[in-house]
Order: structure tokens, then C-alpha cells, then sequence
């Protein structure tokens, strides 16, 4: 257990003690749970302030934040910034060429050997919308909310292997242990919805992502603030349901006696743990009604399952990006979807461009598309903040593991540029920002780290990545890790 | 009271100050002392850009050394005595926002109170203080106790100084249920039985303290207690049931887990626990258990994944090793080393590597079968096994003996490539170059003479070591044929091998094998076959230098005029699951010596032999689980361990010998030689400070829910300060002194402790002076450990098993949890008494961990975890109602209540009884019968089943979900 955790705790039970179990309380815990929203609602302080039997409870960001919540799109693996937005006709020249040395050396590659050969763009590139963004063919229906999306093609990472580069993205250190940017959300903001966890990840493609469950970990922060996996299938969160035949009054009439005898043991051993729990089961009993209704697809109409193209009953990203909706409308903090299989290699069929990778692209296109339409139409848009990309790029040489041509098309990680893209929460729409050298190898123009990325959408949700602290190991930690130096706010990515 | 973030970094502060004031009583205020005063302003302000990774202008903060030299700025930082002069002091006083440090950037200016304390701490000669916990601990004599009567264990004296000096006084003392449950959870992880209770408090009123003193006894002696405790090892061991990594197949490792359990309940002292777990298999005549028990280190994860660097992941598990000791035995965080000087402790860069050369020596190297392992087939294999080995070892050995051979190399030579090129120099040096692959047979001939060895040398592609090791090298299948001038050929019985030295999991004699007549070679086939294996001759999976292997022909091979020797070097194995193991630059050289001649009809010789070939089938013949252990290379086979640049295993400097840190040198005696044997013998020589310390620490941190140092992983700088440093220096010198290690002497001591023995009820005032319970003037109340909340459950349903030992078992769990997508495995729920079994024994796998236990917060076991941090949550509310298998026990409990017998208010007032040790008032009695009563109502007729009395069992589920159910 945390100092902060303790402390607020503490000062939650002497309030709650003198309210509530002096005065023999029978109405249940719902009128406890209105008075600690009460007072929190008038914090309107710039400093943090938790309510500690209510860690979740929405809170008032340092600064005015645009964006009210996030969905984060990661495309475990690294999709490849060449095939799909950064676009490099010099690239497209020097296809089938042996690389220059002066792109080898000092480099240092996970799978390519030797001397490599270059590898033009595989797919056409066309500009789409009044913005002129270049977008391959492989993205039909992004192309049309070219308009709405903001890119930043100057993306870079110090980290080229999957599990470091992905908890770098996800935590700011490579190291397991830091804070998730979903926790660090929800630790700041809390939900809108106490129903629900604040921040939920769903993943598809069949696995979770390479760096596993620690990529949504709170790290120093209180547990109460890691992601919770959820799934689209079968119960939404595990054990949800009562067994067969126990109804949601039979289970209220439970909890009730739950409730006053708890509070008998906390009144004899004044252990604030004992209020914590009270909360915690009252939220979930709320949480098995507002859960399942949320994660219920069957809700929607045709023409929504028909926009998102949505696979009933599987575990599928389509449906994801619907249920990423379902959440943010019910005031989700933070929605993470991981959707895995984006390595592509060439090592095999699944990771070849033309053939995996391509198949990831149709797979996701129209649903994230129809996400960003779905959130607009709603007006859920400008206060929503959407994010897409992987945790490095791909190199502009073709992967030559073993230093043989392979039989399929590929190309290796590449820490040195990538692409990712944002649109809504107070984003610019329609602009491209950063720029890669002409073969799409290295960011050189407005290069934007992924702490620079993370410090960006910190400002967004309304908070100062340098002020936004935690204590622990001495030092007050944050998600733009303390050991780095000049992290920036990307000014030009902001509306 | 509210909390700011903007007040964190002060109230921290403050409250590290008040615990180090806390824990060095009586110091005169006046002088100034380093650990107390200076390095907690140090390490606020300035240690993140003057300390072991940047240490701007040349100053760290870390080195005292450091610190009195000249600066970048030619000033010198600190002039002992002499404030004035000390570039320090001027800079943390300056208007210049360029030269004022911190500078503005990077923080806040010091306060006052810090700057005055800087000068008084240079004024008074800038002594340097080692952290604490560098610096051996020491017995500290408590006097001036107004309480003295409430001490009952030498500790307690310890916790009574804290608590007075506090201004506050102990907490009454527990009723006989409180402390039972208690005490019983903190031993065993299982709730007392109604009939405990009873019996403790009929016999608490005759003698209490005899009474506590039997039932401290009973519970240490019960089996249960190695199970309980074997979870907080098998954390820190990160054991799992599954490899790891992306594919994560299944692992038989819980033998070891056994062993654990077993050593536990033996009470095994901590020294020679960490002696057998840690080099077991460097002991004298080692035994099945002690070479099992070096499965410990073998727990670290192992990537199957297609196309993965084996040496890569070899290194990773090596460094794992490496973290994992320090984490265990010394709670130093030195995973930093890795790529610079440790950040805060002084700890230098080379150091990590010097200490990682003690696991670099293991013959593990990330295969998929996990070579080399321990066929669990008694006490016979081991002897089987090692006399082998050591005979092996003879027979190279007498090879050996044959020096100042004269090779020669063939004449006219011809060298056929079935791919790529083969070409040889002057000196006949044959360098294979081009694209191969895999089952390639390079074919060389040519005119030898006759002669009576071949020696084949292997060597890496680079000349320069730094870039070893290399892709590995195997000839898996070795043929010899003479050709005669017309063409004829005849094949070459070939006799035996002579190795520089043996490594990997195939003997090199099973490179002959596949010749004809080479039945009588298959034994010498190792576990991984030759494709994806190392049978053959070479080194596999990575070839860490020149090679070389004699190879002897049945006899004398005689060559008529013109007549030429052709061998043929098939390469078949596939190393990283996917790359070609080939000859890139070897040599083939032959000799005629009458000592091979006299060498191979030595009878002797010839005994060695069939002893080592009747031995093979023995062992092969043997049954049994196989466990992966540690094991090491021989000397002559040892891998040069390098210093990483920034920790880049692919940028490689100097060589270094395995030595431990210059900083915690005491008692270390392995000199230039040392082995994992002199490593786990330094960390429990006595001498060492951290090893008993950690021990005790986190002893104490399972029974009162925070060790007395917080951060139970780091006892460095950067950790948290002992809340009470007297009590862990006197907990640490009797657990290694008086207990002799003995970790049931030492909890038994701690159980049965006045502070123990506190209640713990209390009042706000208390908690809110001290919320963790730091000062321990109340007794501990925690929740239930994850493996508890399920044991409880099962044990108080009267379904718990106690069958100890074996496979991992699979409880119920929700369908669709094991997403195992690169391998078949399933889990197959079990059946009977394995369903109920106790958690130590529920699957473990890694990428998709118990859902019951992850939620109560018990860690993936991806790494050493040194606690787990209590959470308390709605998805664990969750759990404990919905779980069918919390269900199942639901209606189990509800027919022991039924049993009882009496009214429904004497039923539910037992089934509160048992499952909380709380003798229930009539109100509580009443809520349970009112809710009973009123779910009786209900209509179950379309309900799943809930057993006979649905109400009841759902009353049990209510009991069971209960705060005072979850907590101990």
C-alpha cells in the first residue's frame, strides 16, 4: 500500500466514521457514496486531489484539457509507415537496389544481415481530401476522414525490439514497471462512469501484446488505476454474472447485510480497508448491470454493425472499435485496443506485406474509419481524442534474414521514424506534421519522441507532463520519465 | 486532511528525516550526519544529474572521491572543512541563474534548512557515511523502557523503544480467537477450525502462554506451513509452470517446487538453502535434491518463438539470474549496472559484469529442451550420470596427454561443395563461403599416407574474440572412405572422438551415428536429436571460439599407392529454430603416432568405454521427470564474459572474472577463480550486510503487512529508510547468530511477540499518526493472500484436499482464458480431489495467469517479485461471489452448517464462527438469519445448482465475501 492511498483512506474513514457509523447509518451505502462525490465535486483546485474510497470519481484537470477521453489504437508489431502514409517516391526508385553503406553503419538491426536491398512502397499512394494527406490504397476508408486526422510522420523511439518499444510507448521506460498512460488517465481524471472500470483494454488478433499485461500496468501507481481487460465475448469481465437463478434483487438483499456487517467490523477495528471494501463490492454489483449492457453489440442497428463491419460472437477489432464507442459514450476514461500481428517481416505469409499485413489493413481500415465517422456524427469527435500506431517503424531496406532474399516481402524494425496519427480531443484536423528523410528511414524535420508524444496528449487531457507527478523511489516519477531531458509539448499538432 | 501533490516531495522527506530520527536514537543534533542529513538532500536535488549515469561537470554525488575533485569548472566541489572554498556551497548559493544550482530547470532552489545543514555538514570535514545498508548490522543495547513488562521477546524491546519514543503506547493484547487466526494464516495460509478455537481458548484460560506456545508449535510442524511460505519463495523465484515468452509451452519444474515445500518444512537453514539452490550442483558428490534445487535459477524464461537469437535469450536469462540474486538475497537494484554506474549506490559499471560471469558459465542456452536437466530417477542416476561424465572426461583427458602430434595436411587436396564455394589457402585453411543450407555435406580428399588420427579444427569467422560468439558449428554426420585409383570405395569404421573439451547436449561421438555399422554411436545422441539439436561434433547452438576434435579411425588406416581419403562433413542441425549451423573456415589435418595406435588398444581405455556406453543405455533406460537445472561448462570450455558498451551484449569490450562488488567484498572468497559455489557462500558467509537483513525483512513484512524496510526489493539509496533500523539489525543478527538461520526459530519468536500479539483494533487517531503501521502499536490486519482467499474457502467448505506434491493441477477457470495460440496445450479441468487442491498447486502460466489469483494481486512470476502490493478492487468482489468454484464451495459450506445442527441462528452463528474466528453478537446472528429467512422465499426451481438449501448456500457465499472473511 501507498502513502497516498493510506492517507486519503485515512481521512475518508474519520469523515465516514463520524457520519455514518456513529450515527448507525441503515440507508445503505448509497448515501455515502453521494457525499464523497459531493465533496469532491467543489475541488476545484489545481491541485490533485483523490478521494480515497473513491479513487475513480471524475476530477478537474490542472489546465483545460480538450480531450475528455482517449482511444488509443496500438497496432502491436509496428505496422509500416511506408505502405501506409509516408510516402517517399525517392524510395520507389532505389527499389531493388543494394542499400548504401552510409545507411548501415552504426545501425543496428533485429533481423537484417549483411547488405540488404532496398524495398520501394508496395501499394499506391494518392492524396485524399481537401488536406491532400497521402494515404496508400490499402486504406480506402481512412482516405475519406483524411479531413479529421492529424499525422505526425516524424515519430521516433530509442527502442527496436517489441516488448521494450512497446512498453516505452505505452509507459515512457522501457523497463517493466512504469505507469501506463491509461493509468496515469485515470489517475488524474478519474471516470465520468463509476459503473465501469475507467480503463478498459480490449485486445484481437489472438494475442496480447509482446510486452504483455504490463503495458497496461499502473506501475507506481495505485493498482486501483491499471487497465482491466475486458472481452467481446462471453462475459465482458470475468465472473460478471451471478449464477443461474440468482437475481440482481437477491443479490441486493446480500450485499445489504454484507454492508451493515462490515461496517460493524470496521466501526470494532477501524480499519479503513474494511470501508474500501464496502465500496468495491457496491461497485460491483453496479458495474455486473452496467457492464454487461455496455459490452451488449445486440443493442446496435444493422447499419451500424454493417458501417463498423462487425464478426458477432468472435473476438475481433471491428467489434472492438464499436465497443470503444459503446465505452466512450458512457464516459470510459481511457480505451485501449491492441490488435496483434503487425510485425511484418516476411518471414512468412501471415507477415508479409502483401499478403498479412494486407489483410490487417482490410481488417481494420473500414472499422477505425467508421469509428472516427461514428464519434463525429455523435459530436463525440471534439472531445474525444483517438490515437493509432505501433511502437517503431519499418526500415525502407527489405528484411533479409539470414542474410538470404526471402521468399516473402518484408522489412525489419526501424526506431529511427514512424508514423502515427491523432484525430479529435483539441487535434489539429487535415495537417501532416514532421517529416522523415526522403527514403522514410529517419525523422529530420519536427521530430517528435514518444515522450514528446505522451507530454502532447497529457496536454490534451489538461495536465503539465512536468507537474503531473507521482512519488516513488525518491523522486517524483511521471510518464515522461524523469531521466529525460527537453520532452515538449508538439505545438503544432494542436488545434 | 487533504493531500497535494505539490506536498509530496516534503512530506516524504520529512517523514524518511523522522524515520531515520526514529531509528538512530540519542545522536547529538548538532552533528552533522551524512545518511541522516545530507544524502536524502543529495539524492532531492541533485544526484539526477550528479550521480552514476550523468554526472555533469564531473561531479557525482555517489563517490565520496568524486566529490573532492576539480570540476569541470576547475573549482573543486567540496573542501572538507572549509565551506568557503567548496564550489558546492557557492553554487547553491548564486543569484546567476547559469551558474545557481539546481539549476532552475531542473528544480527548486534548496530551502535554507538544507543549504545550512550542506555548510555545517563541509564545515565539520564532510565525513562520508556508506548507506546503512552497506554497513554490517549492529546490536543496539534499549534502555529507558517505561513498559518493561510488556516485553515478552527480545525484539519486543525494539518495537517498545519505537513506539514510546513515539509518544504512544502498545495496543491491548488480542483475545486467544484474534491472535489464533492470525497466527494460523501467517504460518500456514489456512483458517483455524472451530474446534482450534474452542480448544486454544479453554486452555488459553489455564496458561496462556503455554497455550500460544503449542499452538505456534503445532502450526510450525503441520505440512501446510511449507506450502504457505513456499509462495512468498516461489515469487521471488519467478517459478512458473510454462517456458515464457510467446509460444509459453509447458515446463516440468514443480519438482523443484517440491523441493521448496519440502526444505521449508524441514526448516532447511537460510544458508544452506541458498547454498543448494544457488551451486548445488557444485557441491561435493552432489545429490538428486541439491542438483533439483538448482532448478531455482532455471526458472528464468526460455523464447521457443521461431527465429529468436538463442544467444540473445540466453543472455537475457542470464542477466535474470543476476537481478533475481540481487533482488532475492541483497535487495539492490542492479539491473541499472547493466548499462552505466548504478544511479545512486556505488556500484560501478564493470561490476555487473564481473557478476554476471557466475551465471555465464551455465551450459544453458536458450534450446528448446531446455538442456542441460535432471532425470528425477533417484540417487542412482546422479551417480550414473556423473561418473560418466567423469569418465568422458578421463578419456579426453588421455588423449590430451598426446601432445606435440605432428599434423600434416593432406596432399593434392580436393575440396567438392555440394553448395557455395570451398576453397583452401597456403596453409590449408578451407574457408566455405556463399549461401548453404542446411544438411549441406562439404566433401574433402586427398593423399594422407597412412595415419592413425584426423583432427578436425573449427574456427569463427572473426579474428576478433569481441565478436564471439558466433552462429554455432555441428557436423552432425561424419563419413571416411578410402578411394582406391579405380574409383573403388570403402568406408572408414571410425573408433572414437577426442574433444578439446565437451559441451552441449550430445556427446561428439554421435556424429558417427549414421555411418554404416554406427548403431553402437546412437547413444551418444543427445536430447535434441541432430536436426534441432547438437548431436555431432562442433558447437551448438553458438560457437564461443576455436574448436578442434581428434578423430580416431577403428585402426590404423593403410593406404596403397595413390589410393585417397575423402571425408564427408554433413551439417544437418538448425539453430534459432531456423538458421544453418555450417563449417564457415576449419581445417582437416591427419597424423600417424603410434601413441593413438597404443591409445586405442589399451584395454583399460577400451573398459572406460563400454562403462560409458552401458551407462548411457542405463540412464537412457531410467524413468522419470525431467527438470531443467544449472549446470556449468568445463574450465577449458569456459566463456569469456565481456563488459557490454551501455549494455549492449552486441557492442563488447574487455574480458572480466566473476567477483562480487568491491562495495559488499566481506566474506567473499572465491579470489580469481570463483564459481556460483563462492557466490551463494559470500551471500550467507555472515559477513555479508544485506543477506540476513533482506531475510528477516521480509519475514516480518508477510506477518505485519509492511517490512520494516518498506521497499522489501531495495534497501539501497533510492528504497525507503527502515522505520525502525534497531529492530531490523537485531532481527538480522539473531536469525543468522542464535537461530543459525533456522526461519522457524526466527517467525516463532515473531509470533509470539508482545507486538504480534497486539489487536488489531484501533482508533482513527492511531491510524491517522501512523497509517502503515510503521511503529507497530497495533497489531496487524491484512487481506488475505490470493492462494489464502482460495485455500480459506476450501478448507472452511471442508473441500479442501491435502494431498501434497506433483503435477500442477487445473482447477476451474472461465473457458477462453488460455489464449494459447502457438501451442496445443488446453486446460483440462481436474477431476476429484485435484479440483480442491491447495493454490500452491493450481497451473501456472505465464502469458495467461490463474484469473483468481491475478485479481488478488499475485504477480505473472515473469520476474523476481519481492511483494505484492495489496489491492482492493470491485473485479475482486467479483471473484468471490461469482467464481462457480466459490459457489461449488458455497454449497459445500452450507452442508457442514446444516450439520451442525440446532437452531438457523446457531447455524449460521457457527458458519460465522468458522469462517471469520469471530464469536458473533446476536445482531450479527440476526442480520444472517433475517437475510436467510428472506431468501428462503425465493424460487430456485430454474436456478443452477445451489445445493439443497439454496438460501444457505447463498447465506455460506455471503459469510464468505465478508470483510472479516477476507481479512487476516
Amino acid at each position: 500500500m501507498n502513502n497516498l492511498e493510506q492517507r486519503l483512506r485515512l481521512s475518508e474513514l474519520s469523515q465516514l466514521t463520524r457520519r455514518h457509523f456513529l450515527s448507525k447509518c441503515t440507508s445503505g451505502l448509497g448515501a455515502m457514496w453521494m457525499a464523497g462525490m459531493g465533496q469532491n465535486a467543489f475541488g476545484a483546485s489545481t491541485k490533485l486531489i483523490k478521494d480515497p474510497s473513491h479513487p475513480l470519481a471524475p476530477d478537474i484537470p490542472q489546465l483545460p484539457g480538450k480531450a475528455k477521453r482517449v482511444i488509443y489504437l496500438h497496432m502491436a508489431g509496428a505496422p509500416s509507415q511506408h505502405e501506409l502514409f509516408d510516402y517517399k517516391p525517392e524510395l520507389e526508385k532505389l527499389d531493388g537496389k543494394e542499400c548504401p553503406k552510409e545507411f548501415l553503419e552504426g545501425k543496428q538491426f533485429a533481423f537484417i544481415q549483411g547488405i540488404p536491398k532496398m524495398l520501394g512502397p508496395q501499394f499506391p499512394f494518392k492524396q485524399h481530401g481537401e488536406s491532400g494527406a497521402w494515404i496508400s490504397d490499402r486504406l480506402p476508408h481512412l482516405a475519406t476522414m483524411a479531413d479529421d486526422i492529424c499525422f505526425i510522420k516524424s515519430m521516433h523511439t530509442d527502442q527496436f525490439n517489441h516488448g521494450p518499444a512497446q512498453l516505452l510507448v505505452h509507459t515512457g521506460t522501457p523497463i517493466p514497471g512504469g505507469a501506463s498512460i491509461g493509468s496515469w488517465a485515470t489517475y488524474g481524471l478519474g471516470s465520468e462512469n463509476q459503473n465501469l472500470p475507467g480503463f478498459i483494454v480490449l485486445t484481437s488478433g489472438g494475442k496480447n501484446p509482446d510486452a504483455g499485461k504490463s503495458v497496461w500496468g499502473s506501475g507506481y501507481l495505485p493498482s486501483v488505476y491499471q487497465g482491466v481487460q475486458c472481452r467481446s465475448e462471453g462475459e465482458p469481465v470475468l465472473y460478471l454474472k451471478n449464477p443461474e437463478g440468482v437475481t440482481r434483487d437477491m443479490r441486493r438483499r446480500s450485499l445489504d447485510t454484507m454492508d451493515r456487517l462490515n461496517q460493524k467490523i470496521a466501526q470494532e477495528t477501524g480499519d479503513p480497508e474494511t470501508v474500501t471494501r464496502i465500496a468495491q463490492y457496491e461497485m460491483a454489483y453496479r458495474m455486473q448491470m452496467h457492464a454487461t449492457d455496455a459490452f451488449d453489440l445486440k443493442q446496435e442497428d444493422a447499419a451500424t454493425h454493417a458501417m463498423y463491419a462487425t464478426e458477432p460472437g468472435k473476438e475481433s477489432f471491428a467489434n472492438n472499435c464499436l465497443l470503444a464507442r459503446r465505452l466512450a459514450e458512457r464516459g470510459v476514461r481511457f480505451i485501449q485496443l491492441f490488435d496483434w500481428g503487425w510485425d511484418s517481416h516476411g518471414t512468412g505469409k501471415d507477415t508479409a506485406l502483401n499478403e498479412g499485413f494486407t489483410d490487417l489493413c482490410r481488417r481494420s481500415d473500414q472499422p477505425i474509419a467508421a469509428l472516427l465517422k461514428d464519434l463525429k456524427r455523435r459530436g463525440m469527435l471534439e472531445d474525444t481524442l483517438v490515437v493509432w500506431g505501433g511502437e517503431f517503424g519499418r526500415t525502407p531496406m527489405r528484411e533479409n534474414r539470414g542474410g538470404a532474399e526471402m521468399k516473402f516481402v518484408g522489412r525489419d524494425h526501424n526506431p529511427g521514424g514512424f508514423t502515427m496519427w491523432m484525430a479529435g480531443g483539441g487535434v489539429k484536423a487535415g495537417t501532416s506534421y514532421g517529416e522523415t528523410d526522403p527514403i522514410g528511414y529517419e525523422a529530420i524535420k519536427d521530430k517528435v519522441s514518444v515522450h514528446d508524444l505522451h507530454a502532447t496528449m497529457l496536454h490534451l487531457l489538461g495536465y503539465n507532463h512536468e507537474k503531473f507527478t507521482f512519488p516513488f523511489q525518491g523522486v517524483g516519477q511521471r510518464l515522461t520519465n524523469i531521466t529525460k531531458t527537453g520532452t515538449k509539448v508538439v505545438k503544432g499538432v494542436l488545434a | 486532511m487533504r493531500y497535494f501533490t505539490t506536498d509530496l516531495n516534503t512530506i516524504i522527506t520529512k517523514s524518511i528525516l523522522a524515520a531515520i530520527c526514529l531509528s538512530l536514537p540519542g545522536i547529538a543534533e548538532s552533528e552533522v550526519r551524512f545518511n541522516r542529513d545530507i544524502r536524502p538532500i543529495f539524492l532531492k536535488h541533485c544526484t539526477a544529474c550528479h550521480g552514476g549515469v550523468k554526472e555533469a561537470g564531473g561531479i557525482s554525488l555517489i563517490f565520496r572521491e568524486r566529490l573532492l575533485i576539480e570540476g569541470e569548472s576547475g573549482n573543486i566541489a567540496v573542501v572538507p572543512g572549509k565551506p568557503e572554498e567548496s564550489e558546492l556551497v557557492r553554487r547553491i548559493h548564486s543569484k546567476d541563474p547559469d551558474e545557481v544550482m539546481p539549476k532552475p530547470k531542473h528544480g527548486p532552489p534548496l530551502a535554507k534548512e538544507e543549504i545550512a545543514m550542506l555548510e555545517n555538514w563541509i564545515s565539520q570535514g564532510a565525513k562520508w557515511e556508506e548507506h546503512w545498508a552497506f554497513v554490517p548490522p549492529m546490536e543496539t543495547k534499549v534502555s529507558g523502557l517505561k513498559d518493561e513488562a510488556w516485553v515478552s521477546q527480545p525484539l519486543d524491546r525494539f518495537v517498545l523503544k519505537g513506539i514510546e519514543d513515539a509518544g504512544l503506547k502498545p495496543s491491548p493484547e488480542a483475545g486467544a480467537a484474534e491472535w489464533l487466526r492470525r497466527v494460523s494464516f501467517d504460518l500456514t495460509g489456512l483458517p483455524p477450525t472451530v474446534k482450534d478455537v474452542e480448544a486454544l481458548e479453554a486452555d488459553w484460560e489455564n496458561d496462556d502462554k503455554k497455550a500460544r506456545e503449542n499452538t505456534v508449535d503445532k502450526l510450525l510442524a503441520s505440512t501446510a506451513y511449507g506450502e504457505r511460505w513456499a509462495s512468498v519463495w516461489l515469487d521471488l523465484a519467478r517459478y512458473a509452470d510454462t517456458f515464457g515468452f510467446e509460444k509459453d509451452p509447458h515446463r516440468d519444474i514443480w519438482p523443484w517446487r517440491d523441493w521448496v515445500i519440502r526444505s521449508l518444512n524441514a526448516d532447511m537453514p537460510y544458508d544452506q538453502f541458498t547454498i543448494e539452490q544457488l551451486a548445488g550442483d557444485l557441491l561435493p558428490d552432489p545429490t538428486p535434491d541439491q542438483i533439483l534445487a538448482t532448478a531455482f535459477q532455471r526458472n528464468s524464461q526460455t523464447n521457443t518463438e521461431g527465429g529468436t537469437d538463442d544467444e540473445e535469450f540466453r543472455v537475457a536469462a542470464v542477466i535474470d539470474r543476476v537481478a533475481t540474486t540481487w533482488t532475492t538475497w541483497q535487495a539492490t537494484t542492479f539491473g541499472c549496472v547493466q548499462c552505466h554506474s548504478h544511479p545512486y549506490d556505488p556500484i560501478a559499471h564493470d561490476e555487473f559484469f564481473e557478476f554476471m560471469d557466475f551465471y555465464n558459465q551455465s551450459e544453458d542456452s536458450d534450446l528448446n529442451y531446455e538442456f542441460p536437466k535432471l532425470k528425477l530417477a533417484g540417487e542412482e542416476f546422479v551417480k550414473l550420470e556423473r561418473e560418466t561424465r567423469t569418465l568422458r572426461e578421463e578419456l579426453d583427458a588421455e588423449g590430451h596427454e598426446i601432445s606435440e602430434v605432428d599434423w600434416a595436411n593432406m596432399q593434392d587436396m580436393a575440396l567438392n561443395p555440394q553448395f557455395g564455394t570451398l576453397e583452401a589457402d597456403d596453409s590449408g585453411l578451407i574457408i566455405s563461403e556463399g549461401t548453404l543450407r542446411r544438411g549441406v555435406v562439404h566433401k574433402v580428399s586427398g593423399l594422407t599416407g597412412d595415419f592413425d588420427a584426423m583432427k578436425i579444427s573449427i574456427y569463427p569467422d572473426s579474428h576478433d574474440p569481441k565478436d564471439w560468439p558466433e552462429m554455432g558449428v555441428m557436423v552432425t554426420d561424419f563419413k571416411m572412405e578410402k578411394i582406391s585409383t579405380d574409383g573403388k570405395r570403402t568406408p572408414v569404421p571410425m573408433g572414437e572422438i577426442i574433444s578439446d573439451y565437451l559441451v552441449g547436449p550430445s556427446d561428439p561421438m554421435s556424429a558417427f551415428a549414421q555411418q554404416p555399422g554406427g548403431e553402437k554411436f546412437k547413444r551418444f545422441i543427445g536430447p535434441g536429436g541432430h536436426g534441432s539439436g547438437g548431436a555431432g561434433f562442433g558447437e551448438y547452438p553458438r560457437l564461443t571460439g576455436p574448436r578442434w576434435f581428434v578423430l580416431l579411425p577403428e585402426k590404423r588406416v593403410v593406404l596403397g599407392e595413390g589410393e585417397r581419403v575423402e571425408v564427408s562433413l554433413k551439417q544437418g542441425a538448425n539453430a534459432n529454430e531456423s538458421q544453418g549451423t555450417y563449417l564457415r573456415k576449419f581445417r582437416v589435418e591427419v597424423a600417424k603416432d603410434d601413441r593413438y595406435a597404443a591409445l586405442r588398444s589399451d584395454p583399460e581405455r577400451a573398459e572406460k568405454w563400454q562403462r560409458v556406453m552401458s551407462n548411457r543405455d542405463r540412464l537412457a533406460a531410467m524413468k522419470g521427470p525431467e527438470v531443467p537445472v544449472m549446470r556449468d561448462r568445463m574450465k577449458s570450455g569456459q566463456r569469456d564474459t565481456r563488459v557490454f558498451a551501455r549494455g549492449n551484449r552486441m557492442t563488447k569490450e574487455h574480458t572480466v572474472k566473476a567477483d562480487v562488488p568491491d562495495l559488499l567484498k566481506q566474506g567473499y572468497e572465491g579470489g580469481e577463480n570463483g564459481n556460483r559455489l563462492d557466490l551463494a557462500r559470500w551471500l550467507v558467509s555472515g559477513e555479508n550486510p544485506l543477506t540476513s537483513r533482506v531475510m528477516v525483512n521480509r519475514l516480518w513484512g508477510q506477518l505485519f503487512g509492511i517490512g520494516i524496510v518498506e521497499s522489501a526489493e531495495d534497501f539501497g539509496t533510492s528504497g525507503t529508510m527502515p522505520s525502525n533500523l534497531a529492530l531490523l539489525d537485531h532481527l538480522a543478527l539473531r536469525f543468522q547468530g542464535q537461530h543459525n538461520w533456522s526461519t522457524k526459530k526466527a517467525l516463532r519468536e515473531i509470533v509470539l511477540s508482545s507486538a504480534y500479539r497486539q489487536t488489531s483494533s484501533t482508533t482513527p487517531a492511531l491510524i491517522e499518526r501512523d497509517p502503515k503501521n510503521q511503529l507497530v502499536a497495533r497489531g496487524p490486519r491484512n487481506r488475505l493472500t490470493a492462494e489464502m482467499v482460495r485455500d480459506q474457502v476450501l478448507a472452511v467448505s471442508g473441500l479442501l484436499s491435502s494431498k501434497m506434491f506433483g503435477s500442477p493441477v487445473y482447477p476451474p477457470q472461465p473457458d477462453g482464458v488460455w489464449n494459447s495460440v502457438y501451442n496445443g496445450a488446453k486446460w483440462n479441468e481436474s477431476k476429484g480431489e485435484d479440483r480442491y487442491r491447495r493454490g500452491i498447486y493450481t497451473y501456472l502460466k505465464r502469458t495467461s495467469g490463474f484469473p483468481g489469483f491475478l485479481t488478488f494481486d499475485a504477480p505473472s512470476r515473469d520476474v523476481c517479485t519481492a511483494r505484492r502490493i495489496v489491492s482492493n478492487t470491485p473485479l475482486q468482489a467479483l471473484v468471490t461471489m461469482n467464481d462457480p468454484a466459490h459457489i461449488e464451495a458455497a454449497i459445500a459450506f452450507a452442508g457442514k452448517i446444516r450439520e451442525r445442527g440446532g437452531s438457523i441462528g446457531e447455524q449460521l452463528g457457527y458458519a460465522y464462527l468458522a469462517a471469520t474466528q469471530i464469536h458473533p453478537d446476536t445482531e450479527t446472528v440476526a442480520e444472517l438469519t433475517a437475510l436467510y429467512e428472506d431468501l428462503k422465499k425465493e424460487d430456485y426451481t430454474k436456478s443452477a445448482n445451489l445445493g439443497p438449501d439454496p438460501a444457505l448456500t447463498l447465506t455460506a457465499n455471503t459469510i464468505l465475501n465478508l470483510d472479516a472473511t477476507l481479512s487476516r
